[in-house]
């Protein structure tokens, strides 16, 4: 493939996940595995692309964002990552920790395009109270437009200038630096073990966090056997607490006619 | 009022037009995100039509689209649910519905965005992003491919949610409510056993340092941490997280700057290496 059309393809993409992730779509989302994916098939190499997918996307485990809140752009440190390392050959250490920061500024765009969007709410209002209805569907393709802009405008920097910059900075990074950045890639999945553990019932079912972990450290059951014995656990405790729920209801509405024969008698 | 039986024959959606208004939603549901109202301009975008049909009086039609520009915030796949109980509502009873409809949105979104975040956002993730995670470092695309399948066939199933909003419209919460929470919280197991897993698989510790007495040396990882427990150093590193995340004046990204500095520090030194 030309180098210009996967340029541009990249760029595309970009805009595409900026879209996909916004809304309850999520066919790519902006999970770094499946991105990852796409731009290697764009770059022709997919290896690459599911190897640094995949370091990003264990990284990223559970640091969601919830509520709407703020969180690095995993999805844009991928495209950055998997597109320098196929053009400048650099190790998948040195492609995310290049990619990283980058994700890390285009959080700053997704708060500015966060006010924006702000006026384009109102202009929206407004237009509905002067009655040009039609309208309104304009203003707000035009903040969808906007919206991509997040992840376009700091991919297509990247896509133009980013080679050369980062090819000069591998002269300079000592290797002691890079190897720190290598550690962190593998520590870092723990924050989003982390955030998941606050989300979940943890005191609650603490048995199965202990199981999972000896059936990983201990039996070294893969991820996948192990999530089809939770599987299993799960569907044991639904099929239990539903039961005991259809139980209760029950139990509740021979309570109310009890109740009313009670009142009954009273009177 | 001959005007407004006129409008009561006239304001039943077609099946097509609730397709539209669920797809308009569905793909737009997080674009023109606010500080101040946040979903509510996708929310807006996505009755528009329909609420056209419903109130062709235009006056009413821009009370009721009113409504729709005040606060709205939920889990987009759960969205469906309430705006298809609004739609339901406002087709039966019309704008005497306004503030029935308002008081629906606020009490919905609430609860099913707690099970919606859970679902969508962290458990479902976890578990395959885990899994397509390890699959993609072995350079196997297959575990990425079933992802992408799966979310194009909840597109059915969000559908289907959508329907079950717009047909069984209030009475959701009572009948089903205490059923998705049950249905949550077993398959949060599911979860926690996979994160439990994660902490010994994904979380990655490992110090090159050796302790020299003499002609003996001993490695500290291989046979002081791996000989009381594998997984030793990731372990607590995971409770420490843990233990900061609980506290105020720690948010995630402080923790990865925090990560990101022990570990150039620890390079720099030679006290952590990179785990074999």
């Amino acid at each position: 493939m030309p180098v210009f059309l996967q340029n541009v393809l990249v760029i595309l993409l970009a805009a595409y996940m900026a879209w996909d992730n916004g809304t309850g779509n999520q066919v790519t989302g902006n999970w770094p595995v499946i991105i990852g994916m796409l731009v290697g098939l764009i770059m022709g190499d997919v290896s690459v692309g599911l190897v640094i997918g995949g370091t990003l996307q264990l990284m990223s485990l559970g640091v969601a964002a919830i509520g709407g809140s703020s969180i690095p752009e995993y999805g844009v440190a991928t495209i950055v990552g998997v597109f320098l390392a196929i053009r400048t050959g650099a190790s998948t250490g040195t492609a995310i920790a290049v990619g990283l920061p980058v994700g890390m500024l285009t959080l700053q765009f997704d708060v500015i395009m966060k006010i924006i969007n702000n006026f384009f709410a109102h202009w929206s209002q407004r237009l509905l109270h002067e009655k040009k209805f039609e309208k309104m569907d304009l203003v707000f393709y035009l903040t969808v437009f906007c919206w991509m802009l997040k992840y376009v405008i700091p991919i297509t920097l990247v896509v133009l200038f980013g080679t050369p910059i980062v090819k000069a900075v591998l002269h300079i990074i000592p290797t002691w630096f890079t190897n720190g950045l290598t550690i962190a890639g593998g520590m870092l999945p723990v924050v989003g073990i982390g955030m998941l553990l606050r989300y979940m019932p943890v005191k609650k079912y603490l048995t199965y966090l202990i199981l999972g972990f000896v059936a990983a450290a201990y039996v070294k059951i893969p991820v996948l056997g192990i999530a089809l014995i939770g599987g299993a656990a799960a569907y044991a405790i639904y099929r239990h607490n539903a039961e005991k729920l259809t139980q209760q209801s029950v139990a509740a509405t021979e309570n109310d006619v009890q109740d009313d024969e009670g009142d009954d008698f009273d009177e | 009022m001959s005007n407004n039986t006129q409008t009561e024959t006239n304001n039943k959606l077609t099946i097509k037009e609730r397709k539209n208004m669920f797809r308009r939603w569905i793909f737009f549901a997080g674009l023109g995100y606010n500080f101040e109202s946040q979903q509510a301009p996708a929310v807006a975008f996505s009755m528009r039509k329909a609420l056209r049909k419903i109130y062709p009086n235009d006056d009413e039609y821009i009370a009721a689209m009113d409504n729709h520009y005040k606060y709205f915030n939920a889990t987009p796949q759960m969205g469906n649910v309430i705006l298809g109980a609004t739609l339901a509502m406002e087709e039966k009873d019309g704008i005497k519905s306004k503030d029935a409809v308002q008081s629906l949105k606020t009490s919905l979104m609430g609860p099913l965005s707690g099970v919606g975040d859970s679902l969508f956002w962290i458990l479902f993730p976890t578990i395959m992003g885990s899994i397509a995670g390890y699959m993609a470092l072995q350079g196997n695309p297959i575990g990425a491919i079933i992802w992408m399948a799966i979310y194009i066939g909840l597109y059915w199933v969000k559908m289907w949610l959508f329907n079950l909003g717009y047909t069984s419209g209030t009475k959701l919460v009572t009948s089903l409510g205490a059923k998705i929470n049950v249905f949550t919280d077993a398959i949060s197991t599911m979860g926690l056993m996979v994160v439990g897993s994660l902490v010994s698989t994904v979380v990655k510790v490992y110090t090159p340092l050796k302790f020299q007495t003499g002609k003996v040396s001993l490695s500290l990882q291989t046979e002081v941490f791996d000989k009381i427990m594998p997984g030793l150093l990731p372990v607590c590193l995971a409770a420490l997280v843990y233990w900061l995340l609980g506290r105020k004046s720690w948010t995630p990204t402080k923790i990865i700057l925090l990560i990101i500095v022990i570990c150039l520090a620890g390079s720099f030194t030679g006290i952590l290496g990179i785990a074999k």
